[in-house]
């Protein structure tokens, strides 16, 4: 149909091809990672001073959940390190005491 | 990049603390004895007296270590695994006694321990089995079902965007220069499908009559992610494509015009700035021929007659599902900004000329390859609106009235944003005034003090001048 109105006419210009520029606000409407890396050192952190498993293992898959959710600009840096965090505090959890982790009821 | 070698990393790093877990008792038989030392001490008649002969004694080292076994109790919880202890501890109780006692009071009784040490000499993780780490294994499960369930999720989400652009490859490139440019590199690319993250991707195509660039979004729900997964089996959603062409000054006339889903019209409504400012409301589709479920905002009948024509009449009824709405305007500033901004702006946003289409990918989020083919006809539906768009213009009086709303706009946002600057300009005033008279009040000199009240008072003077002088001016 379109083809049929333009095949008169090539609508392709060559001399206005615009080269892509990357929007220069941050996508806002979804802040899924950034708050889940938040909440995933939080937890590492209680998990490292309260010696709380069940911190520790929160902070890993809020980690997880951070990564799987992210954009491509972010930094991997970043990411990597609240996995490094996330996964000392459930070993050092574990070092200082090897006891299975109690289910609250 | 970060997929396989981030997953490898992360399995094999989760396995260090199963590891560290199951390391020889050794380390653990040491470093209990130190602890369990002490509370052998405490559980039994909570002396301290003996603590250090005990620990140092290796032979007995042994003993505490076996008799303790059992207690799996935390640093600080002494008391409370007494009586959990004792339970296991029955057989044992006696004996166990007896070699303490002796260890007190000798220091060198273990006469009937020693066979007991070859029973009781299990390795630590063989006695408290698997079994008990079971929230440890669930745990670990999970992680494991999210790290599938994101490599899943992010080959099919990546293969459905490659599927969408291998089906319209032809269609773009017939109508465009290049198709999948990523400003990129010195060249203009060509064929490239941009990664903004596991679930969008996007392409840009540009080098066309009527209009700068275009750039197609596919915005992919987040099968890559559990928790998403999860929530949308609650509630169900499609996978967009949304298609936003950047038009040339000379390429639209002016009007503002959407149409679409009617609860997606009332969100844009309310939320799109042009929108709200130029349209005053909206009007059913049922009028012009279209299907129940949309609704029109338009800024005039004009614009309204002329966009919905035979063509999109037909394709709208055809595919209502996978249309979900289109937006036309040269005012375009994307959404409102929100109240709780800190930066009220002072001088009105840019606006460009846009049209802006958005589609459902048929399957509600079990799409498949098939249904991204099958969305052909919404992207033919794309270039007959641009080209309608390019030659459509409004009638004399429809464009004077539209130029006319278009001043009002602006002259009113100028008077809010006016009023907003003054006030500003007086809070820095006042500011400066109140610093000023501070400064003047610290001076201990009175000398200075009286050079500044001087130097206020000229200055008192100098404002109050201009008036007249300006006075002055006009009568002359």
């Amino acid at each position: 149909m379109s083809a049929a109105a333009n095949s008169s006419a090539d609508p392709r210009r060559p001399n206005k091809v615009v080269r892509y520029k990357p929007p220069s606000q941050e996508r806002l409407d979804d802040p899924t990672p950034d708050y889940m890396n938040l909440l995933g050192m939080i937890f590492s952190m209680c998990g490292l001073m309260m010696k709380m498993k069940w911190c520790a293992w929160a902070a890993v898959y809020c980690a997880f959940i951070s990564f799987a959710n992210s954009r491509s600009s972010e930094d991997t840096k970043q990411m990597l390190s609240s996995f490094m965090l996330s996964i000392s505090a459930v070993v050092m959890s574990y070092l200082q005491n090897p006891q299975p982790m109690q289910p609250p009821w | 990049m970060r997929a396989v070698p981030s997953a490898a990393c992360l399995v094999a790093l989760l396995l260090f603390p199963l590891v560290a877990i199951v390391e020889p008792q050794d380390e653990f038989a040491e470093f209990e004895d130190n602890e369990f030392a002490e509370f052998e001490h405490v559980i039994e008649d909570e002396e301290e007296g003996d603590f250090l002969s005990i620990e140092t004694e290796d032979e007995e080292e042994e003993v505490l270590w076996e008799d303790v076994l059992d207690a799996e109790f935390d640093d600080g919880e002494a008391d409370v695994q007494v009586e959990d202890d004792e339970d296991e501890f029955e057989q044992f109780d006696d004996e166990e006694f007896e070699g303490f006692d002796s260890e007190r009071t000798g220091r060198k009784g273990r006469s009937q321990d020693p066979p007991d040490l070859k029973i009781t000499n299990v390795p630590y993780h063989l006695r408290t089995s698997w079994e008990n780490f079971y929230l440890e294994i669930l745990m670990i499960g999970g992680l494991l079902a999210y790290a599938m369930n994101y490599v899943a999720g992010k080959t099919k989400n990546h293969k459905l965007a490659s599927a969408w652009l291998t089906a319209h490859k032809d269609l773009l490139e017939a109508n465009f220069t290049s198709v999948g440019d990523d400003g990129q590199g010195a060249e203009v690319q060509s064929g490239i499908l941009m990664k903004e993250s596991e679930h969008i991707y996007s392409i840009w195509c540009s080098g066309r009559v009527c209009c700068e660039g275009m750039l197609v979004e596919i915005k992919l729900l987040k099968r890559q992610d559990l928790v998403s997964v999860i929530s949308r089996m609650m509630r169900p959603s499609a996978d967009l494509v949304t298609v936003t062409v950047d038009l040339g000054v000379a390429d639209m006339d002016s009007f503002v015009f959407a149409v679409g889903n009617k609860k997606t019209i009332g969100r844009l409504h309310k939320d799109m700035n042009d929108l709200s400012l130029f349209v005053p409301d909206k009007r059913p589709g049922e009028k012009y021929g279209l299907p129940s479920g949309m609704a029109i905002l338009s800024e005039s009948g004009e614009v309204t007659n002329a966009m919905i024509d035979n063509k999109m009449v037909r394709v709208l009824n055809n595919y209502a599902e996978m249309f979900d709405f289109l937006h036309i305007s040269d005012q375009f500033s994307g959404p409102k900004v929100k109240d709780g901004d800190p930066q009220p702006a002072t001088k009105m946003p840019d606006t460009k000329k846009t049209i802006i289409f958005a589609f459902n990918v048929p399957g509600q989020g079990r799409s498949s390859v098939k249904d991204v083919f099958s969305m052909e006809p919404m992207m033919k539906l794309v270039f007959h609106v641009l080209d309608k768009v390019s030659r459509f213009r409004l009638s004399k009086e429809a464009k004077t009235k539209a130029d006319k709303t278009r001043l009002k706009v602006e002259e009113s946002f100028l008077k809010m944003t006016h009023a907003q600057r003054q006030e500003a300009a007086q809070a820095r005033r006042e500011e400066r005034r109140r610093a000023e008279k501070d400064r003047m009040m610290a001076e201990e000199d009175p000398d200075r003090q009286r050079k500044m009240e001087e130097r206020e008072y000229r200055r008192d003077m100098k404002k109050k001048q201009p008036k007249v002088k300006q006075l002055k001016v006009k009568m002359g």
